[in-house]
């Protein structure tokens, strides 16, 4: 027995040194830092650009230029528009300021001068802020248009005061003490972030780790040590570990960085234990698989295409599932491994259904494996 | 040829992908690339009226409907939920008795979701006050007084124009980045296989060599992109001037094999290329691509340095003025003169083909000092 795990370990060694010293390997987990890191920063800025509330907050709106007429300073229309904190720049030319759409400025707001209820918008549509001045605009033609209806009505100013707000709307937070601190608390960037951006970075390593697994099995083929390897008084079982424990800690330990990197950019991740088991499963089905098709093909080059393809099939199976709308497909997409890292990630108290969800990621996973065993047992890995 | 009858199909794999990407996010209302789970966050409901719940947009949030308000509260403090909504059970009465409706809405403050049901309450409680606002001054009012209010918009969405102008800008110069194995076999390959001593020993000027390899190299992107364009219309892209597109995107890969021939002169070995030419492919990529992104949120003079910007502008149809055209072609001769001239310097330098190599820092040094110059 203490033999087994010492020849183990030496293997286990020997592989994981391999990995370290493979300068591709490294470089790519370097990659992945800026992958992260330049994603976490698309999400942030795309969100402020999105979210008006937001750009109001970082004091933004200096870029949300608006033409406005120069005879509709002062007028209720005009007070609407500055309280939507938009940048008024008043014109007197309305083909000067149609020119100006698109370089200047993001949209023209034209009043008819013979009927000043008539008012039109015209905005460039390609601008990053256009949506957020469309929405302002019409928020502001909006209140513009209920506070001239009530002035004509002749309500009194309760009744004004019910139909402006109907509905009254209160906020209580619970469990101040143990509030989440999220870089920015925008629904968008908490979509983003944990709906897509967190399960992809955390499997990145382990599309990585199928691409290594490969290059160790059919590079040992090609470079015929293969058969030195298995003359070794050590049993098949042995080989294979010796092989996907190193590869898997590699990758479970890159998973663990980005999770603490993730912490410390203020995006935190709940229930990691969980996490880690998850990805520790989908890891062991990436590895075998990649052990699978290695023994099928003859050389690194054929691996690599084989692999690729693969792993263009995963990622579809995994990350589909989080852009599809249809409500049919929600009984199967709970077992998806994505869907259960999203919903873990994000939850600080995960009910016991989430054991339930993950069992079929663990099952498939040990089928893959065993195969993966079987087949390297029959064949030992040398077609002749 | 097998490589590019590879390359060939997989580029008619990005198109289907491509197109049924756009289709996807077309169809919607709107556009959205946010993920779209369902149940990302979840709500529990008491509103005995069905007033408000019935507003509630399920596609991301779980309704749960409850009738026990302790309970609900208690589930939202234990994170079991991410928040709670209450209406009170009078509130359909309350609205038509002309009294406002207080809605409560208990958030679990350590769930990073909070926002996401926060906001969607809001929503709610603001489609129900439009709705009910325009119907009571509907029923108050004659309908001269409204305001005309009619919006019009130039040009095309910047998302959508970043998934289809930049996609296929991407697609049309994708064939370029596809090739630098070539150069790397035909320059570090020679030194693998030691054939390089021959090559240098025959009549040759190492110009020459590096020249010859490199039209050679270009010759056949010429071809594979006159392919690539012709498939990208077959399929129906809309591609305005594909004669100049396609001499742009040509005239492109001249600079860019230059750069590769530097890092193949350089390298030792396949391995230190494919590391060398990942690094500095990202780089160029990078180049080609930023100033895009730049001319679109803003038609800067300066983000046609890019051959990609302007092949962008071409096939769109843009009228382009002369001084655009110059800064691009401009740039793309310089980087090609600079990249060319260091290649043959390196590949005539023994030292750098054949070893022993003097390091990354050394040459750079050298560099800097004129001493490569004057070699």
């Amino acid at each position: 027995m203490k033999e087994a795990t010492n020849k183990l370990k030496a293997l286990t060694v020997k592989e994981g040194n391999d990995i370290l010293r493979n300068r591709i390997y490294l470089l790519v987990v370097f990659v992945q830092v800026f992958i992260l890191l330049g994603a976490f920063g698309l999400a942030l800025a795309s969100s402020v650009a999105s979210d008006p509330a937001l750009l109001d907050k970082y004091g933004a709106t200096s870029v949300l230029k608006v033409g406005v007429p120069e005879t509709v300073k002062g007028t209720p229309l005009d007070t609407a528009l500055i309280d939507q904190k938009l940048n008024i720049i008043y014109y007197n030319n309305v083909t000067d300021a149609q020119n100006a759409l698109g370089t200047g400025l993001v949209a023209v707001v034209k009043v008819d001068p013979s009927d000043p209820l008539n008012i039109s918008v015209a905005s460039d549509n390609s601008n990053i802020f256009y949506p957020i001045v469309s929405t302002k605009i019409s928020a502001a033609v909006n209140q513009y248009n209920l506070e001239e209806k009530l002035r004509s009505s002749g309500l009194n100013s309760t009744q004004i005061q019910q139909i402006l707000a109907p509905v009254n709307f209160q906020v209580i937070f619970l469990n101040l003490d143990k509030q989440s601190k999220l870089a920015l608390n925008s629904p968008y960037f908490v979509e983003i972030m944990y709906g897509f951006i967190v399960p992809f970075i955390l499997l990145l390593p382990f599309f990585l780790a199928s691409n290594i697994v490969t290059d160790s099995v059919v590079g040992e083929r090609e470079r015929k040590t293969f058969e030195v390897l298995l003359m070794t008084p050590v049993s098949s079982s042995q080989v294979m570990l010796g092989k996907i424990i190193p590869i898997l800690s590699f990758s479970m330990i890159q998973s663990m960085v980005w999770i603490l990197l993730l912490d410390l950019l203020r995006v935190p991740i709940y229930n990691t234990v969980p996490i880690l088991l998850v990805l520790f499963f989908v890891g062991l089905a990436f590895i075998g698989i990649g052990t699978l098709l290695s023994m099928f093909v003859d050389s690194t080059k054929e691996a690599n295409s084989a692999i690729t393809i693969v792993l263009v099939f995963a990622t579809f199976v995994l990350f589909m599932p989080l852009f599809i709308k249809t409500s049919y497909f929600t009984a199967i997409l709970n077992f998806i491994p994505t869907v259960l890292i999203v919903k873990m990630a994000s939850t600080p108290n995960i009910g016991l259904e989430m054991v339930v969800y993950s069992l079929p990621t663990v099952l498939i996973s040990i089928l893959i494996l065993m195969l993966t065993i079987r087949y390297f047992r029959h064949e030992r890995a040398i077609r002749l | 040829m097998m490589i590019f009858v590879l390359q060939l199909s997989v580029l008619l794999l990005m198109i289907v992908v491509f197109n049924s990407f756009v289709a996807n996010i077309e169809s919607d209302k709107g556009i959205s690339i946010t993920p779209s789970l369902n149940g990302f966050a979840s709500m529990d409901v008491q509103d005995q009226s069905g007033l408000i719940s019935k507003y509630i947009n399920p596609e991301i949030i779980s309704v749960n409907n409850v009738t026990s308000y302790n309970t609900s509260v208690l589930r939202t403090k234990n994170g079991l939920t991410t928040g709670f909504l209450y209406v009170p059970g009078n509130a359909d009465s309350l609205i038509k008795t002309g009294d406002t409706v207080n809605m409560l809405v208990y958030v679990d403050a350590a769930d990073p979701k909070m926002s996401v049901v926060t906001d969607e309450a809001n929503n709610t409680a603001k489609t129900i006050a439009q709705s009910y606002s325009s119907s009571l001054t509907m029923s108050n009012n004659n309908q001269n007084q409204t305001a005309n209010f009619t919006q019009e918009t130039t040009g095309e969405s910047l998302p959508l124009q970043i998934i289809k102008k930049v996609m296929l800008a991407i697609l049309l110069f994708l064939p370029l980045l596809l090739f630098g194995n070539i150069i790397i076999d035909s320059i570090v390959g020679e030194k693998e296989r030691k054939t390089g001593e021959i090559l240098v020993a025959m009549p040759l000027s190492h110009s020459e060599i590096i020249i010859g390899k490199g039209l050679a190299v270009a010759l056949t992107i010429s071809l594979q992109v006159l392919i690539w364009l012709v498939v990208l219309l077959i399929f129906g892209f809309k591609i305005f001037n594909p004669l100049a597109v396609f001499i742009f995107v040509f005239l492109t890969s001249i600079p860019i094999i230059g750069i590769t021939s530097v890092v193949s002169a350089y390298s030792k070995n396949y391995k230190e290329a494919g590391i060398g030419l990942s690094l500095v492919y990202l780089v160029v990529v990078g180049f080609l691509i930023i100033p895009v992104l730049v001319y679109i949120s803003r038609k800067s003079f300066m983000a046609n340095i890019s051959p990609m910007t302007i092949v962008m502008r071409l096939f769109s149809g843009d009228f382009i003025p002369l001084p655009d055209y110059l800064l691009c072609l401009g740039f793309i001769a310089m980087v090609s003169l600079i990249s060319y001239w260091i290649a043959i310097k390196m590949f005539a330098r023994d030292d750098i083909t054949f070893g022993p190599r003097p390091g990354i820092f050394r040459i750079l040094f050298e560099f800097l000092t004129l001493k490569f110059i004057r070699q």
